[in-house]
């Protein structure tokens, strides 16, 4: 009887594939259906961005960071206008710094809405794809009267926003919240706690909160490893620290801290927090001007800085070196799903094949975040 | 550290065997009602183009992005918009005459291919000469219909007369 001779098998997962949304590659070695590796290509939806920015001026790369991660395009917009304003030391006049707030947020339900969306029919459940859409399009109507476009926004000005709210914009909003809240209950009578899709996430992947802060991980996916780290609320900025909201974290409800279901359920419980957001902002939200007076050639002063504000997709920062002049000297822009996918090749080994596709979509890449 | 989850590291987490089959078509149940609820309602989605009753661009809100326009009669030819777009799809050529020392605008083309609809052309504007209309649908058989030239070549047109404030702000642009 001959000897039955085995051998790992490499295999390319992408780029073109339904589960690796957007342009992404993975060479996996694997064994069968268990992955022995994974390691992720990044780099086909490279577009420079950060070379642009050189190019253009401070308010003409704001359309540009609308293209940096598209699904969550309001909060791209508003860590743009942090860094500068914090550079510039440009003021905001308070309702613009509501109005902001009220964007980013429903901009980052309709991100997640997107997310579990995309991970429901991932793991093999497409019904629940078209509810998710269904309300995300509510949002995209209500953003679309505030700021004239549906995907990128280029809303939020520096110094500013471009629009005060449109007539009826404040009970359109309620209204939909009303109506969304208890959605969120149907959602998880749907998907969310059906057998079967719990047993597809449930101890798959677990992130132990070690791991998941060695590696970097932001956002909701390091929440989901148990860590209540959140930067509206420790390193709040705008008018976080005015509002009252919790900051949900992985429990491990039906298998362990920080696996595919925690990262799944830590953004539905999200989703409920940025509508109490919403509701107080546009309660508590003051009259008066929405865009501070600066020049029309923006020329922030020397130097270099920072800034960090907490995404859909967890910590998206812009490094900003100025020279004095009308461009900037260099951006970098740090994104959330970039250490996402660091992590990849780390906790993928001995997974099923299936697995990783829970996984990928649990992680809630942007392919064009990753590269910028 | 215990970072992966081999397949065999999860045992029967949820009750047992049967139990867990109760469970699956319990829950299963619980999502067939939800989707059983909506059956009977109107559906949400709508036809493109030709069932909607009635056409797109007359539902789509005042502050829409389409595609720019342009009022040749308000424009003073300042130049704001043409130095506001991150990408320069606007061109715009002025000429001096020498004897009557008059501007004229020889040149004002939009690339709508290019136009990426961020609206900063919109901001500077002082007259309100340059604005985004609801119209969306561009599709035309050649890329280069998508130049919407509004001064017909050949011709030179006057620009309109700044008022005294509009003036002073597009002069403190150009500096």
């Amino acid at each position: 009887m001959t000897e039955f001779i085995t051998e790992e098998m490499t295999l390319n997962m992408g780029p073109q594939h339904p589960s690796t949304h957007g342009v992404l590659r993975f060479q996996l070695t694997s064994d069968g259906e268990v992955i022995h590796s994974v390691k992720p290509d990044v780099g086909y939806l490279h577009r420079s961005i950060e070379k642009i920015a050189e190019k253009v001026t401070y308010h003409g790369f704001m359309p540009y960071t609308d293209r940096v991660d598209y699904v969550a395009a309001m909060n791209s917009n508003f860590a743009w206008a942090l860094t500068v304003e914090k550079l510039g030391g440009y003021q905001v006049p308070e309702r613009a710094e509501y109005l902001r707030v009220i964007a980013a947020e429903l901009n980052r339900i309709s991100s997640h809405l997107i997310m579990l969306g995309v991970m429901a029919m991932d793991i093999g459940a497409v019904t629940p794809f078209p509810y998710f859409l269904r309300e995300r399009e509510t949002i995209n109507d209500l953003l679309e009267e505030l700021c004239g476009a549906r995907l990128t926004y280029n809303y939020i000005r520096i110094g500013g926003v471009s629009s005060d709210l449109p007539d009826g914009f404040r009970d359109r909003a309620l209204r939909f919240l009303d109506h969304f809240e208890p959605i969120i209950d149907e959602f998880n009578r749907l998907i969310t706690y059906n057998e079967i899709f719990v047993n597809r996430l449930a101890n798959i992947v677990i992130i132990p909160r070690e791991q998941a802060i060695a590696w970097a991980l932001v956002g909701p996916n390091l929440r989901a490893s148990g860590v209540k780290w959140d930067l509206r609320k420790d390193e709040p900025y705008s008018i976080y620290p005015q509002v009252e909201f919790d900051i949900p974290v992985g429990k491990g409800e039906v298998g362990t801290v920080g696996d595919c279901f925690d990262r799944f359920i830590v953004r539905v419980d999200e989703m409920r927090e940025s509508s109490k957001i919403i509701r107080q902002c546009l309660d508590k939200m003051p009259e008066g001007e929405i865009q501070s007076k600066l020049p029309r050639q923006l020329k922030p002063p020397k130097g270099e800085v920072y800034v960090r504000s907490e995404s859909a997709r967890g910590e998206m920062g812009y490094y900003l070196v100025s020279n004095g002049g009308l461009n900037p000297e260099r951006v970098k822009i740090r994104t959330g799903s970039f250490s996402a996918m660091a992590i990849m090749e780390e906790v993928s080994k001995g997974i099923m094949i299936a697995d990783m596709v829970a996984l990928i979509s649990s992680l809630d890449v942007i392919a064009p975040e990753i590269d910028r | 550290m215990a970072t992966t989850a081999s397949t065999d590291a999860v045992p029967g987490f949820r009750g047992t065997y049967f139990g867990r089959i109760k469970n699956a078509i319990i829950s299963i149940m619980e999502g067939m009602s939800v989707t059983l609820g909506y059956l009977l309602q109107r559906p949400i989605t709508i036809q493109y183009p030709d069932r909607t009753p009635k056409p797109v661009k007359d539902t789509l809100p005042e502050r829409y992005r389409g595609i720019l326009e342009l009022d040749m009669k308000t424009c003073t030819a300042c130049l704001a918009c043409e130095r506001a777009c991150p990408i320069g799809c606007i061109k715009i050529e002025v000429v001096k005459d020498k004897e009557t020392k008059k501007r004229y605008i020889t040149r004002f083309d939009i690339d709508i291919a290019k136009c990426m609809y961020c609206g900063l052309c919109v901001d500077p504007c002082p007259g309100g000469a340059i604005r985004h209309t609801n119209e969306f649908e561009g599709s035309t058989s050649d890329v280069q219909y998508l130049v919407r030239r509004f001064v017909p070549p050949g011709e030179r047109i006057e620009p309109a007369k700044p008022k005294k404030k509009e003036k002073e702000e597009a002069g403190a642009e150009g500096s």
